[in-house]
């Protein structure tokens, strides 16, 4: 094996988040940055993203998936970032110790001064949901479908039932018909709609496609190929009601059913996951627990906008580069932890360290609520307060609040959502 | 293209040989483990499988167990063999590359074994929790010749399993209980048999036979006849109608389907280290099976399994929601902290039973030639050894060479698994070819290279599922989410077919239905 290597920062992961983070880290200061992908192009899901909606916030400036990846691609090309392709990690340690393997260095060892993490997430599986039923050809995960047809130039499915109305749910159903293939009808377990409302417009209302609410998919017909499946309706309590069961033909069964961050070397390296998103816990800085190790975009937790995305790697590659130029000698000051208060389902960051700058806080609700307050407390005074007409669970919200520079030390931070009619 | 006789349908037939020594009927790891021994003696062996790979019935939907033989019934032939099986196995899989592991397995004695308001005091129900009970089922098994049993105090079972439940109050651990991958066992069985002469003809299926002057003269397939006086019926599920084929029937085989979940060996890993099952009294079994029980997998997953529930239908391996809830429900009291949330698969296989519940192996009396080997389900995995052994026997009484032959081959070379390579290892490869460098299943770490060797093997895999289960792609987390398009694309390179003639496994399967705008009237292949 060739001398082990030692760059500056190594970001793992070439999709918005690392593309975003190897760039900050770049302009922040850092000479020797390397941007290690597994796919064989840079871009990570956005280059099968051929719809619109992306950039802006970023941008200001409405861009399909393609156009919104180049617009950094370029950019790391001109900055003379190194980046590896079709190069798989295949170990990291708590050290900082990576190991990786690509066809043209065969397996390589790196040891950076600092790392982002920005592996993004996967799709659940029909597994993971428990469908039962057989296993045949024509079961497929929503984005595995996208990539299928707007890469591969192939058609996973033709009479197509989609279990799940996340984003990729909804633009799959747009997608197939699109492309000449006929959309039976979208199922959600839920009450409410997965993904966001302009998709539900756009996806569904536009091309006179059904969405069936409180249903599921309860059984997946066919020994060799998908025949059909069994739909049924399901109780508050999301089981489903005996005698509702509807039996539609159809050869592909289509899942959107939630996306999980890929912290499988996150793990390996003992870094701290938050339960609820399933993501490593960052501070202010996108600084995991384990020293030198920064993440950001999905791989922290499901964003529902590209454009947020970048901007929590530009926070961690910055981050990194500031790490890495003060020498990681800062000493990490003792964290307040922030709360999901009242119908909040999870905060990130989920730590703050340091009080001289903006706090920007990304949650989620728990459940849809008409006429809600967003509000963040410190110390029990409101520091942000907005109010918006509904709040869903698809739909991130993003807090700022600026503790006023405060060199005080804090106690306790907390985000919650009330309502009118709570307040009154 | 066909290599050593190995011609799947989808390589270009290649016609079926006009007479063989023996033809076995059926690819299963039964039939692929008489095909291996038979040609220790004559490489005139052909075997024949109606599905599009070996080891696509009972053989690849079960548990991997490598039974001792401790919860059969006394007397039985299946314990007998599988007494016998589990003995002779480290000698069996020598040299077919496929690792063997003793794992263990832990019998688990617990509160509701003999539940405490049955009115028995409470001192008496204590010793036979703790002494008399386990006594007993190390006596049982040494009287059915299992060695090395011994008994475990309440305080040991935790040691050697920390997530057992509390309820638990004392064990018995039996040394002899094994894993292996059943498909990749019964794979090596046919190449080694393949490496040794004999042929292996994939989606063939057999339609009848020739039977003369109350002997078997021919057997009659889809891809034509094929002369043989020897005959060995090791169809699994389908033994029974085989069998009536050819007059040589009189046992029905009725289906029982068994479903198991499988977790994520990266979070279960070590979550049980032996096998472990729960001690049940004789009337406390709500199935017709063994009860299963917790153990990892060859290759290191959490399953949990299985159920036993009857079917009609030979092909019916689907899951329903009760049998999985069953699952759960089952092992919430054995492992009440399993990770459910680390559910990654779930499986169904069907088993073979005869109406006897035991093995069914003997020549026929009604057609000379024909051996049935019937009725083999669990623990035909841990028998297959002595199965084999026993078929060996019959088939010398009926004219199969006695002499062993001296240029066997005992050896059947196997791919390199990139995974399990050292560092240096993985980097001679690459040099060699870069695609040893190219990890196409990121879950599983499964190289380009080997999913081209895996396509190019002496039993070649020509679909999706072969291709994983020789080189475990997609079967990972993401269950394929990732590496699909990439090995289906790489498949169709290989056997030189459009990516849309791929196919999850044989005919009726394809991954792809057409390429994009070929729904509006515009596309091309």
């Amino acid at each position: 094996m060739s001398a082990v290597r030692r760059p500056q920062c190594v970001v793992i992961g070439a999709g918005p988040a690392g593309l975003g983070a190897a760039l900050a880290a770049r302009e922040a200061g850092l000479g020797d940055v390397m941007l290690l992908e597994r796919d064989f192009e840079l871009g990570g899901i956005l280059p099968q993203c051929i719809h619109d909606g992306f950039g802006s916030i970023v941008f200001d400036q409405v861009l399909t998936g393609p156009q919104y990846a180049q617009r950094f691609i370029d950019r790391v090309e001109a900055a003379g970032i190194e980046v590896k392709l079709n190069t798989m990690v295949l170990e990291m340690r708590g050290d900082r110790r990576i190991t990786a393997v690509n066809p043209r260095d065969g397996v390589f060892e790196l040891e950076p001064a600092s790392i982002v993490l920005a592996m993004g997430c996967r799709e659940r599986t029909r597994h993971q949901v428990m469908i039962p039923g057989y296993r045949p050809a024509g079961v497929i995960c929503a984005g595995a479908a996208q990539r299928d047809i707007n890469i591969e130039g192939l058609m996973p499915g033709r009479r197509v039932v989609i279990l799940g109305s996340g984003d990729i749910g909804l633009i799959m159903a747009r997608r197939f018909t699109l492309e000449g293939a006929e959309v039976e009808g979208v199922y959600e377990i839920m009450d409410h709609p997965g993904g966001l409302t302009r998709n539900v417009v756009q996806c569904l209302h536009d091309y006179d496609i059904p969405l069936h609410l409180s249903h599921t998919v309860t059984f997946i017909h066919g020994r060799k190929r998908v025949e059909a499946v069994t739909v049924t309706r399901v109780d508050e309590n999301l089981k489903p009601i005996k005698g509702t069961e509807r039996r539609v033909p159809c050869d592909a069964l289509v899942l959107s059913v939630g996306l999980i961050p890929e912290n499988e070397l996150s793990k390996q390296a003992g870094v701290e996951l938050d339960p609820l998103t399933a993501g490593p816990v960052v501070d202010e800085r996108m600084h995991t627990s384990v020293d030198g190790i920064f993440a950001c975009g999905n791989v922290v937790c499901v964003f529902d906008l590209v454009d947020w995305v970048t901007q929590t790697a530009e926070r961690a590659g910055r981050s990194a580069a500031e790490y890495v130029l003060e020498g990681g000698r800062r000493k990490r000051r003792p964290p307040v932890r922030v709360t999901a208060g009242r119908n909040v389902k999870f905060v990130v960051p989920q730590l703050l360290r340091e009080f001289d700058r903006e706090i920007e806080l990304f949650f989620r609700v728990e459940h849809p609520e008409r006429a809600a307050r967003t509000r963040v407390l410190v110390d029990g005074e409101e520091l942000y307060s907005r109010k918006a007409k509904m709040v869903r669970p698809p739909e991130m919200v993003k807090a700022g609040a600026d503790p006023g520079g405060a060199r005080r030390e804090l106690e306790n931070i907390t985000v919650e959502v009330v309502t009118e009619e709570e307040e009154a | 293209m066909a290599r050593n006789g190995v011609s799947p349908l989808s390589l270009g037939p290649e016609k079926l040989p006009s007479r063989a020594g023996l033809v076995v009927v059926g690819g299963g790891v039964i039939g692929c483990s008489i095909a291996r021994e038979a040609t220790r003696y004559t490489p005139d062996v052909v075997v024949l499988e109606k599905e599009s790979d070996v080891a696509c019935g009972t053989s690849k939907a079960n548990n991997a167990e490598v039974h001792s033989g401790i919860g059969e019934d006394a007397g039985t032939l299946k314990q007998k063999l599988n007494v016998r099986g589990n003995q002779m196995y480290d000698e069996f899989v020598r040299g077919l590359g496929v690792e063997l592991k003793r794992q263990g397995l832990l019998i688990v004695v617990t509160q509701r074994t003999i539940p405490r308001d049955g009115g028995m005091p409470e001192e008496e129900r204590m010793e036979l929790l703790t002494r008399k009970i386990p006594a007993g089922i190390v006596a049982y098994g040494e009287n059915a010749g299992i060695r090395g049993l011994r008994i475990l105090s309440r305080d040991e079972v935790f040691r050697m399993e920390p997530n057992v439940t509390r309820e638990a109050v004392a064990g018995v651990f039996d040394p002899t209980y094994g894993l292996i991958s059943p498909y990749k066992l019964t794979i090596a069985l046919a190449e080694h048999a393949v490496i040794n002469g004999a042929r292996v003809f994939l989606d063939t299926e057999v339609t009848g036979f020739r039977v003369e002057d109350g002997a078997v003269r021919a057997v009659v397939t889809n891809r034509g006849e094929i002369e043989s006086s020897l005959v060995v019926n090791a169809s699994g599920v389908f033994a029974d109608e085989v069998a009536d084929m050819a007059g040589a029937g009189g046992f029905k085989i009725h289906p029982r389907k068994g479903a198991t979940l499988l977790f994520d060996r990266q979070v279960t890993a070590e979550y049980v280290r032996s096998s472990v099952a729960e001690f049940r009294l004789p009337g406390q079994r709500t199935t017709q099976s063994k009860g299963g029980g917790a153990m990892p997998t060859a290759e290191g997953n959490l399953q949990l399994g299985p159920t036993a529930i009857e079917v009609e239908d030979k092909y019916d391996t689907s899951i329903s929601a009760e049998e999985i809830e069953e699952i759960f429900e089952r092992f919430h009291y054995l492992l009440p902290d399993f990770p459910r949330d680390a559910l990654i698969s779930a499986f169904s296989g069907v088993r073979a039973p005869t109406l006897e519940e035991d093995f069914v192996i003997g020549a026929s009396e009604a057609v000379r030639g024909f051996v049935n080997v019937a009725g083999i389900q669990s623990p035909g995995l841990a028998s297959a050894p002595a199965i084999a052994e026993m078929v060996l026997g019959i088939l010398h009484d009926l004219g199969l060479p006695r002499e062993p032959r001296p240029d066997f081959d005992p050896v059947r070379p196997a791919p390199p698994k990139f995974s399990e390579l050292s560092n240096r290892e993985r980097n001679r490869l690459v040099r060699e070819d870069p695609r040893w460098g190219n990890v196409i299943c990121r879950c599983e770490t499964v190289t380009e290279m080997e999913v081209v060797n895996a396509i190019h093997s002496i039993i070649p895999a020509t679909n999706m599922d072969a291709v994983k289960r020789r080189t475990r792609t997609g079967m990972g987390r993401c269950q394929g989410g990732f590496c699909h398009n990439r090995v289906a694309a790489i498949l169709a390179r290989e056997l030189g077919i459009h990516v849309t003639e791929v196919t999850k496994d044989g005919e009726g399967s394809p991954v792809f239905l057409g390429v994009a705008k070929e729904f509006l009237g515009g596309g091309t292949r």
